[in-house]
Order: structure tokens, then sequence, then C-alpha cells
């Protein structure tokens, strides 16, 4: 039998599910980013920052809401 | 600045270093504070950054209720941050209410067929009758658990999972024990189960309540 859960020992288990909770979970608020390339500012956006997973956001924009 | 978590107006700052090396600082509005910490522009956001603020989460939240930010969030001045809470304060003061006493844990289960390499798929059709297969397997596993844990848990999200069902739990710090035990009875009943319980954590699954958001 091969699958993930034999693989990995509970503590990998519980730090991958936290760090998928810590970037996919909590209180979204609006945020500032600065885009830059080599350590140059390019471009200054104050906008809605939503940072999800992809399959998040795809599920969202099926369900035609923002990501939770 | 970035932020860690929206915290009772109350609370107090614990004395511990955030990720940029600097104090962690409360900016409070009235009935919500929130935990910031100075921090350059270029916040490095690796997945040991990501580690690093859910244990400094996890920290607070030993001491207070908490109400975790989506990392990583980053406002640009102390005026933004304080004007975010005034926006919100209602709504968070409640979330905070609402998840005093609670904590989430992650239901990992799985049944123990090889999804990819079954030698039985030679065609379209075949895969198609294979993933529907694998969906339906999820939706009676995912109902199962919930009856399992329905005694303990408060809300229930299924997360995405690449094998088998992944659930987080919203449940009272007290119920956490019997929710692990029950899980653990249900995977030694029978050898073809398999199931890893993590947490308790913060809630970051229901920091927002989803229902109030409804339209």
């Amino acid at each position: 039998m091969s699958n993930a859960m034999e693989s990995w020992s509970n503590e990998q288990v519980a730090l991958v599910d936290l760090i998928d909770r810590v970037i996919g979970g909590g209180v979204v608020i609006a945020g500032d980013v600065v885009i830059g390339v080599a350590g140059v500012d390019l471009v200054y956006l104050g906008l809605q920052l939503v940072l999800a997973p992809a399959h998040e956001v795809e599920q969202s924009v099926a369900a035609g809401r923002r990501p939770a | 600045m970035l932020l860690y978590a929206v915290i009772p107006d109350n609370a107090t700052a614990p004395d511990i270093p955030g990720l940029a090396g600097r104090r962690l600082e409360i900016i409070r509005a009235a009935g919500v504070a929130v935990i910031v910490e100075e921090c350059s522009d270029r916040f490095s956001t690796t997945k040991h950054e990501a580690g690093a603020f859910a244990k400094i989460v996890c920290n607070l939240a030993i001491s207070t209720s908490v109400l975790p930010v989506r990392f990583p969030t980053v406002l640009a001045t102390r005026a933004a941050v304080l004007a975010q809470l005034q926006a919100q304060e209602k709504v968070w003061s409640q979330r905070l209410r609402d998840l005093s006493g609670l904590s989430e844990v992650v239901i990992r289960a799985q049944w123990p067929e090889a999804e990819s390499d079954d030698p039985s798929i030679t065609s379209g059709t075949s895969y198609l009758l294979s993933r529907a297969a694998v969906v339906q397997r999820q939706k009676t596993l995912v109902a199962e658990i919930r009856e399992l844990i329905c005694e303990w848990a408060r809300e229930i999200k299924v997360l995405r999972s690449q094998q088998g069902i992944r659930l987080a739990c919203l449940v009272a710090d007290t119920d956490v024990p019997p929710l692990k035990g029950a899980i653990l009875r249900w995977q030694e009943a029978a050898d073809c189960r398999q199931a890893v319980v993590s947490g308790p954590w913060p809630p970051f699954s229901f920091a927002v309540d989803q229902e109030a958001m409804s339209p």
C-alpha cells in the first residue's frame, strides 16, 4: 500500500496542515504590496490583497465569490 | 507592519520576538486590538517563515483568544492598521467572543487503495468512472467522520485533499482529547482505516464567520 500518511510522521503531517491553514485561513485584511525587480521598486499597489491557495481561489471563482 | 492576530483590547502583548526579530506590539481600538511587528517592505515568505509565524500565533493563543490574520498580511502604517481595526471592530469582537475557549483540529482520513496506479484504468472512460468512485468514497468518508465527531465539533469545514479527506473542526479545548480518542478508536476498528489528527491550534480556518458573510 502506497500513501502519504504512511510515509510521513504525524509531526510532518501536522506541520504541513498548520502551514496550509496559516496561508489559507485567518482574517483577510486590505494590504499593500510593492512589486520590484532586482531590488528596485517598480509598482506600489494599495489594494484588497487576498493570498490564498490556488485550489481555494479556483473553488471561489467557480462559486462566484471571494476566497475565504 | 506585519499583522499576527486580532485579540481582545484588554489583552497584553507577550514578551516574545517576531519574525523580523523585533518586539511584538499591540495597536488598540475600542473593543479589539491587533498584534503587529515592524518589518521591512520586502518580507520573506518562505515555508520556514510561515511555520515560525504559526508558532508565534500559537504562543499568543495560550494566554488570550485570537483571530489569526492570514500570513503574510502587511500594512504600511499604524494608521492603516488602526483604520482596519475601527472598520471591523464589531465583527471581530463578536467573533472573538464566539471563538473563546475553542480550538481547531485537522483530521485526515483515508482508505488504503492506491488511486493513481490502478492497472484497470486503461481508457478515458475507466479513468472517469474511477474518479467518480473516488469522489463517492470521499463523500461517504466525510459523512462517516462527521457523524463520529458531531458530539464535539461546533463547526466543520471540508478542506481540499490530494488523497482521502481533510476536515478542519472547531472544538472546545476540553473536547480535543475525546475527539482524538474517537478518531483513534475508529481507525483501530478496521485495518484498512487510517487517520491523523493535527492540532489543537488557534482557529485559523474559523477566524471569519462564513454565515455572517453570506448574503
